[in-house]
């Protein structure tokens, strides 16, 4: 199992951001679903090994991500698209992308290749040249996505990855992570459950801190039959599981 | 043996440039520079013995705010989970500015009337930029400014017509080979270091 999280906490002062999650996850890719402030981006920032837990066990990759030596190599073997994507404005897409497969040490062999690969699989490939402040919110997000994937990443964690999309890039996107979560392990944190119901093996739903249900996408939808709120199958479902996990 | 090193090498250098630019340093180069340059102009006047003090600490402080905003990455958690070079390049990235505040000010009061002379320059610049990378540390990198220029405002007190205040944390109104002053300045200089080269500037917040 590339992610194995055992009872694990994070707490804020006095704000408990995760309650004793336990989650495993293979090759694949696992949806978490969850309203706002259910946690889904505390636990992935542990994940990527930014914040450690208060307390419970991680395992990464086969790996410990509380010592150094083993964060170390989780993180050369890791790719993070952060809710909120920080750039410098003067950079290229090229540039961008090139740095983190420079701090990732991405084998100077590859490196040329593995730079334009990422950013043609976002479909950037004819603005590679473009300065960052020139692009669109959808744009950056899709450049964001090429920083996270130029190492090949064994686990892959996407925050929100669609945000600030049109139809058209989320259907190229789903595609792309579909074909990431062959060989990888990728998690993509969301609250668009048309997203999980079309590239999701797995579906994780969380809520106030906590993981309510665990499940394939289609058997979240049959948890929604005979449930009203929600306008697709897959919105019945999670609309019924949290309902049925606040009562 | 010798073409893997060079490739190496070049991945290296292609990484500095990169970490540079993002730090926006050639900017804080040609401020450096600028204050270099403002400083040779004031020392062309007449100053009294305090005036020279606080001119110098004026510009030594302008220094060290522009060196600790370097600290600030744009990155945020993208670039700390990307991070086996990232101390190194923050270290080199503070260690090389610092270098080249502390030479170009004991340059520009060459042949002129320099508060503390190329010594003094030097412990002062350091121990203010320590400050700056706490406060970056404390902050983040966007305010680090805060701490060189509030010491810069309490030292201009404290050099007021001539020294009133004489303890060793303010390190301008000392002589530039008194022993303590130089502890303190290098003790704040090495803890902002330590700071910024493990921890990294504080994130802004909502990143």
């Amino acid at each position: 199992m590339n992610v194995e999280i055992t009872r694990v906490t994070r707490r804020f002062g006095r704000t408990m951001a995760v309650r004793g999650i336990t989650l495993t996850a293979g090759p694949g890719v696992l949806g978490l679903l969850g309203p706002n402030g259910a946690g889904k981006t505390t636990l992935l920032r542990m994940m990527a090994t930014v914040v450690p837990p208060s307390s419970g066990r991680m395992r990464l990759l086969d790996r410990d991500p509380g010592l150094y030596r083993p964060r170390q190599e989780i993180r050369r073997r890791l790719g993070y698209l952060p809710q909120s994507l920080g750039y410098y404005p003067g950079f290229t897409i090229g540039e961008f992308v090139e740095y983190f497969a420079l701090l990732k040490e991405v084998p100077p062999a590859r490196m040329r290749t593995a730079v334009s690969a990422a950013i043609e699989r976002v479909e950037l490939g004819d603005q590679a040249k473009a300065r960052l402040r020139t692009l669109s919110g959808g744009m950056l997000r899709r450049v964001g996505i090429a920083q996270a994937i130029v190492n090949e990443p064994d686990l892959l964690l996407l925050d929100e990855p669609t945000a600030g999309l049109d139809p058209e890039q989320r259907v190229a996107f789903r595609a792309l992570l579909r074909d990431l979560g062959q060989h990888a392990t990728v998690v993509v944190s969301t609250h668009l459950v048309e997203d999980v119901g079309a590239a999701c093996a797995r579906v994780a739903l969380m809520d106030r801190g906590t993981i309510v249900y665990t499940g394939t996408p289609a058997e979240l939808t049959a948890r929604g039959v005979g449930h009203s709120s929600g306008d697709a199958p897959l919105e019945r479902g999670y609309s019924a599981v949290l309902a049925a996990a606040r009562s | 043996m010798r073409l893997v090193r060079l490739v190496r090498l070049v991945r290296l250098v292609r990484l500095v440039r990169l970490h540079v630019a993002s730090r926006r340093v050639p900017a804080a180069a040609a401020l450096i520079a600028g204050c270099a340059v403002a400083l040779r102009v004031a020392l062309s006047r007449r100053f009294d013995a305090s005036g020279v003090l606080q001119l110098a600490l004026i510009f030594e402080a302008a220094c060290a705010a522009v060196i600790a905003v370097t600290s600030a990455s744009p990155f945020g958690d993208c670039e700390r989970t990307a991070a086996r070079w990232l101390p190194f390049l923050r270290l080199t990235t503070v260690l090389a500015l610092t270098a080249l505040g502390a030479g170009a000010l004991a340059a520009a009061g060459t042949g002129a009337h320099l508060a503390g002379g190329a010594l003094g320059v030097l412990r002062n610049l350091t121990g203010l930029v320590g400050l700056g990378l706490l406060g970056a540390l404390a902050a983040g990198g966007g305010l680090a400014w805060i701490g060189p220029i509030a010491y810069l405002v309490v030292g201009t007190y404290a050099l007021w017509r001539g020294p009133v205040l004489t303890t060793p944390w303010l390190w301008p109104a000392r002589a530039p080979h008194d022993l303590g002053a130089a502890v303190y300045a290098g003790l704040v200089f090495a803890g902002g270091l330590v700071a910024i080269t493990v921890r990294g500037a504080r994130d802004p917040a909502g990143q």
